[in-house]
């Protein structure tokens, strides 16, 4: 029996279900509660684990196109990784350094990296849209964005 | 009995300069995101989530059904323009409007499913004045058995409705409700699977999860697709439709505004499923059903009819029952809840304003949006030629700000990023994200559901099949659920004995 890729996938259920089903039984239990809340994670997991088991020996056969979507991004897997590496590292400075500095830099570098090459656009836009974005949150939302080291 | 009162004060918020304008920020924000292929109207929603705070809740929810419907609406446009659909509802749409932009019309394509939108959408919201009343005097006597057969009926639904493999379908909405179970459970106080962090306590935020699983997700396919799809602004060309393009039009209209709105109400179906079998009906009833896929009107005219027609309809069992029938009227509910505002029966007669203000700008909403796709959208259609990489990073921005604004916390950006990563997965999987979303919403209230029942019966499970409503309900979702599994067992039992043949 050959590890296709739908088995991966059921191996993977299986073992998250199993994970979450370990932590349901640690749950303490209350004795005045007719059904506690252990109940409906334990259903859930059970079901889970029956069909994935259940996928797992089903006759899947991938199609072309489903091959196609899931190895579309072959091409450009570094570009999303860093899109998802850039995120990270723009979540992590946003207190740090604030909302406004974060965000332009990130804008700007995100946009080059992806291809766009005008940087006179690039700046405007970059600067323009959180500068919108800080001062109607501010000022309109009442919602204070973090400014970091900067005094706004 | 109607409830002019009601029906009145809600027509009195919806043609307030605030009702007015809302409804005109909402639609022509829908129309804006709509437009940008790949991303849809679940992340429309989301990421319009934290403008409402503050906001009145029945402003928020005209702006967020604006949303809603406008991005159906503008989903056309990049389907007729481009061949690359702006959301999942409009994609029957490019199957003849593209073929006639191509012939140079594209003008009257655009034409043609601006006016066919327009009578789906107007003529549903009438259906949905009629019928949400009636289904909420009906609901105001359901009880948690039958909420909790109803809630399983929607997850079923959805799980065999939504396209491709049902059993993924269910195993994504139970993942959906292992996610929901994380925190304080309501009832008892237990904390679960939180692993020790007080981050988890309160569980994960809704907007956290839509904008990761949807928003982040599909920013991964726009930056695949980057380089796709230039568009020329000067190819539109004309806009008119002369007397018998018209003639043509009326027959899938009056048909598609009912059928489009029934499927709409259905749980599970939503636009997608609407416009498609819009589509093939009208071309079963075709005299030249050979002209379908070559620029038909008739082709054009049922799936855009359809899929506005099911927007509204989707308001039936939200408004009335509470319940959302698909993903986008789930991430709906969740904002209505972060609004401090139940949907259910009880709504109508609770907050009458709320209840048909919305409905009477769903007109008003309409309106603008013909106004906006119609004299304006060569325009409009400019939108699209704002370069991928920039809209990229914007969409970026607007997922961490509107997770921020709400929760203040990093922790919550890094389970967003998280579940950017999960989508995309599921994405490449080919694991509908629809279940996952709703199964979220629906996870909570299922389970209070089931309790409460269990706790009136005194942990009798017979409460579910005494109960006629309940059980009928509740044979539906069995049947709903097992009825594709033995389909698909059976197609392949056949196809392997043709094999072996």
């Amino acid at each position: 029996m050959a590890l296709t890729v739908h088995r991966g996938i059921s191996i993977v259920l299986i073992i998250i279900a199993i994970f979450y089903l370990y932590l349901a039984f640690q749950l303490p239990s209350f004795m005045n509660t007719v059904i506690d809340a252990d109940t409906i994670p334990k259903i859930t997991g059970f079901l889970l684990i029956v069909l994935s088991v259940l996928y797992f020996f089903m006759p899947v056969k991938e199609t072309e196109a489903e091959k196609e979507k899931r190895t579309e991004a072959k091409n450009d897997w570094h570009y999303i990784l860093g899109m998802f590496v850039m995120t990270f590292l723009y979540i992590t400075l946003l207190e740090v350094s604030g909302f406004l500095v974060t965000s332009i830099v990130f804008i700007f570098v995100c946009t080059r990296m992806l291809g766009y090459k005008k940087s006179k656009t690039n700046i405007i836009v970059a600067v323009l849209v959180p500068l919108f974005l800080y001062l109607s949150f501010t000022f309109l939302l009442n919602v204070r964005l973090p400014t970091g080291f900067m005094p706004f | 009995m109607i409830d002019f009162g009601g029906i009145l004060s809600g027509l009195q918020m919806a043609l307030s300069l605030e009702g007015i304008l809302f409804v005109f920020v909402g639609v022509f924000v829908g129309t804006f995101i709509g437009l940008m292929p790949g991303l849809g109207p679940i992340s429309a929603i989301a990421i319009m989530i934290p403008m409402t705070y503050n906001m009145d809740p029945t402003i928020a929810l005209v702006m967020m059904a604006g949303v809603y419907y406008g991005a159906i609406f503008g989903g056309s446009t990049s389907s007729i323009l481009l061949n690359a659909p702006g959301v999942a509802g409009t994609v029957a749409t490019s199957f003849d409007g593209y073929p006639m932009a191509q012939q140079g019309k594209a003008g009257k394509a655009l034409a043609i499913a601006a006016i066919a939108a327009f009578i789906g959408g107007t003529v549903s919201v009438v259906f949905l004045m009629l019928f949400a009343p009636v289904l909420s005097s009906v609901a105001i006597q359901f009880g948690p058995p039958e909420y909790f057969a109803l809630m399983l009926l929607g997850l079923t639904a959805i799980a065999s409705l939504s396209s491709g493999s049902t059993i993924k379908a269910l195993m994504s909405a139970l993942l959906g409700i292992m996610i929901v179970t994380i925190g304080i459970d309501a009832q008892t106080g237990t904390v679960r699977f939180t692993f020790g962090s007080a981050n988890l306590l309160e569980g994960i935020d809704f907007l956290v999860i839509a904008l990761g699983i949807f928003a982040l997700a599909e920013v991964c396919a726009l930056i695949i697709n980057r380089q796709k799809t230039t568009f020329n602004a000067k190819t539109i060309g004309s806009l008119k439709i002369t007397k018998e393009d018209f003639k043509e039009m009326v027959g899938p209209m009056s048909r598609q505004s009912v059928l489009g709105f029934i499927i709409g109400v259905l749980p599970g179906a939503g636009a997608t499923i609407a416009s498609f079998i819009g589509y093939t009906t009208e071309k079963r009833f075709a005299k030249n059903p050979d002209e379908f896929g070559k620029g038909s009107i008739k082709g054009l005219t049922a799936p855009e009819t359809a899929n506005n027609a099911a927007t509204s309809g989707a308001f039936v069992p939200l408004l009335s029952l509470g319940i959302p029938g698909s993903g986008t009227t789930a991430v709906m509910l969740g904002a209505l809840l972060v609004l401090n505002v139940q949907p259910g029966p009880l709504l109508m007669t609770e907050n009458p304003t709320l209840f048909w203000g919305v409905i009477m700008s769903m007109y008003i909403g309409n309106i603008f949006l013909l106004i906006l796709n119609l004299p304006l959208i060569p325009y409009i259609s400019k939108i699209l030629a704002i370069p991928r990489p920039m809209l990229i990073s914007l969409v970026v921005v607007f997922c961490i700000i509107g997770v921020y604004s709400i929760s203040f916390s990093i922790f919550d950006l890094y389970v967003l990023l998280a579940f950017g990563v999960i989508g995309y997965l599921m994405r490449m999987f080919q694991f509908p994200a629809a279940p996952f979303i709703l199964a979220f919403i629906l996870g909570g209230m299922l389970e209070q559901s089931f309790r409460q029942a269990m706790t009136i019966s005194g942990n009798d499970v017979s409460i579910f099949i005494s109960n006629p409503l309940a059980a009928t309900l509740l044979a539906l979702a069995a049947v709903s659920f097992l009825f594709p599994l033995w389909q698909s067992y059976r197609n392949k039992k056949k196809s392997n004995q043709t094999l072996s043949m």
